[in-house]
């Protein structure tokens, strides 16, 4: 959010090489506490290889990262004590149940036993608890996941794509679960995405990466200004109609098919249809048309990443 | 910490085959024996009329050595597993652990696994020399390093498919290199000079003191298990 609030995490110049090609390019990332961080960005555009880094799981060619103001390189069992993560698809272990899965992972991070329970009713899991975990359906397992990563009650929740696979009421279970997190236990997220849809009703905060390198990254409230919309019209001429507009000063477009305006205040359409009907020029419609964020998202990353 | 580790590994195992594959070993070895005395009795007694107890260790350790040999690739290979099956080592991995005591606790996993089939095999033993009524001369001590010798002169090949196992997805291949091993220790005998691994399980060498083998083994084993660790922590996850 404000630029004065402390950095939970940071990178500087991030850059991962594999076999000679950079999967992540210098990659700067600032994530304030208490932000929702949507690090968003086509398949294969590098936010799984970048998460992989964050955790220490892969070894970044260049640059530095630093969580909670300390080198993971140096202190990566200090970080990762504070650290909740999933990444792409959830791991557990099939013959286990629920509890036995996230008995697992609470011996090695040495947290209380009645922890396992808590997280259980976070996710609400409570009622499978005792099911071996290979029958439980994927939304099920994903909630195992979040639930594992909340174990050990972390400051910061890195979470890759947790809702990939699932369906929309899954979707949108796991969404009212991430939202509903900050407030109740003060924890920083990082969630990645391939669709903005997902994450911009969540995230305060949005990371746009694309062919290894972050090309945006503000709050969510300055991608929606870019996304402000446009008048188009509907005319019988629209040549001469786009002409008869700039000549009377109005911001108008003509791209050898949609005639709009660029502007949408009342005033300009208003001037704009008069001017058109003084000139005989027969309207057919004047239609707002907003472009949404998914459409910006697209133009920002290319569409190569969505076909 | 690393109590720890070990601690959710027995977790992680429970109720897999593995533990079935700890018993199994060793009893299959001493029921093949008590077939082969219960057949040949009266035979074998002749043989062995001076010392039937040595007469059965000699036997029993004849098929426990190729047991021992590829249970323990097999053994590294579930061990290992259980994290590759569901990709769970990025989990794991993610978690205030080191990397050096991960891959550890897998070894030590394995090791203690299979240290529990020699226990086992010992017992089985013991249990069938009674039956077959050799009385109370168990001479202990030969019985104990007829076991416990080739366990650890073995301990390079322990730690080598700890290692493979660990390190690669595709089991195919590290249980190709133990069946491997397997063969080759089996008939390695006298073929192969002192100083090639694979002669130590069978503890035999010029100087016809057990003892060198075990060392060289546990020497060796430690060495393997480094260089294995050293790969394992420069490796990114997958």
């Amino acid at each position: 959010m404000s630029a004065n609030q402390e950095l939970i995490l940071e990178t500087n110049g991030l850059t991962k090489r594999l076999g000679g090609k950079p999967v992540v390019n210098a990659v700067n990332l600032k994530i304030s506490r208490g932000d929702i961080y949507g690090f968003l960005g086509p398949n294969g555009a590098g936010k799984t290889t970048t998460i992989r880094m964050l955790l220490g799981l892969a070894k970044p060619t260049s640059g530095t990262i630093r969580v909670f103001g300390k080198d993971i390189r140096k202190e990566r069992l200090a970080i990762l004590r504070k650290v909740g993560s999933l990444v792409e698809y959830p791991s557990y272990y099939g013959h286990l149940t629920a509890t036995e899965n996230l008995e697992a992972v609470r011996r090695l991070l040495g947290v209380p036993r009645s922890r396992i329970d808590e997280v259980l009713s976070i996710v609400r899991l409570t009622k499978e608890a005792k099911r071996p975990v290979k029958g439980f359906s994927l939304g099920m397992k994903q909630r195992l996941g979040i639930a594992t990563a909340l174990l050990g009650n972390p400051e910061l929740l890195i979470l890759d794509e947790p809702t990939n696979g699932l369906d929309p009421a899954g979707i949108q279970e796991i969404r009212e679960l991430i939202k509903s997190l900050p407030q109740s236990s003060g924890v920083t997220i990082l969630i990645s995405s391939h669709l903005l849809s997902e994450v911009e009703q969540m995230a305060t905060q949005v990371g746009i990466i694309s062919k290894g390198s972050l090309i945006y990254q503000d709050g969510i409230q300055q991608l929606r200004e870019q996304a402000k919309g446009r008048i188009r019209l509907g005319v019988s001429d629209p040549e001469s109609a786009w002409k008869l507009l700039l000549s009377c000063g109005l911001p108008a477009d003509w791209d050898h098919g949609k005639l709009s305006l660029t502007r949408t205040d009342n005033r300009t359409v208003a001037e704009a249809v008069a001017r058109l009907v003084e000139h005989s020029h027969l309207v057919y419609r004047v239609e707002e048309e907003t472009a949404s964020l998914e459409s910006i998202f697209l133009e920002m990353t290319g569409s190569e990443g969505s076909l | 910490m690393i109590g720890r580790v070990l601690s959710s590994e027995f977790l992680k195992i429970r109720k897999k085959l593995l533990w079935l594959l700890v018993v199994a070993g060793p009893l299959g070895v001493v029921a093949l024996q008590a077939v082969n005395f219960g057949l040949r009795y009266d035979y074998l007694m002749k043989q062995y009329a001076a010392d039937p107890w040595g007469g059965l260790i000699e036997n029993v350790s004849i098929l426990a050595l190729p047991a021992l040999l590829i249970g323990l690739a097999i053994v590294a290979s579930m061990a290992a597993g259980i994290e590759h099956q569901m990709n769970a080592w990025k989990m794991t991995l993610a978690l205030p652990v080191t990397k050096r005591h991960v891959f550890a606790g897998k070894f030590l996993l394995t090791a203690f696994l299979l240290l529990c089939s020699c226990v086992l095999l010992v017992l089985f033993t013991v249990a069938l020399g009674f039956a077959l009524g050799f009385g109370s001369s168990l001479p202990v001590g030969e019985l104990l390093s007829a076991v416990f010798y080739p366990y650890l002169a073995a301990m390079p090949f322990i730690a080598l498919q700890s290692w493979l196992s660990v390190t690669m997805a595709n089991q195919a291949i590290p249980l190709t290199v133990g069946i491997v091993g397997m063969i080759v220790s089996t008939f390695a005998g006298s073929r192969f000079p002192d100083w090639v691994p694979y002669t130590w399980p069978q503890l035999n060498n010029e100087w016809g003191e057990p003892l060198y083998s075990v060392a060289m083994g546990v020497g060796t084993g430690i060495v393997v298990f480094l260089l294995g660790m050293a790969e394992f922590v420069r490796k990114d996850v997958k």
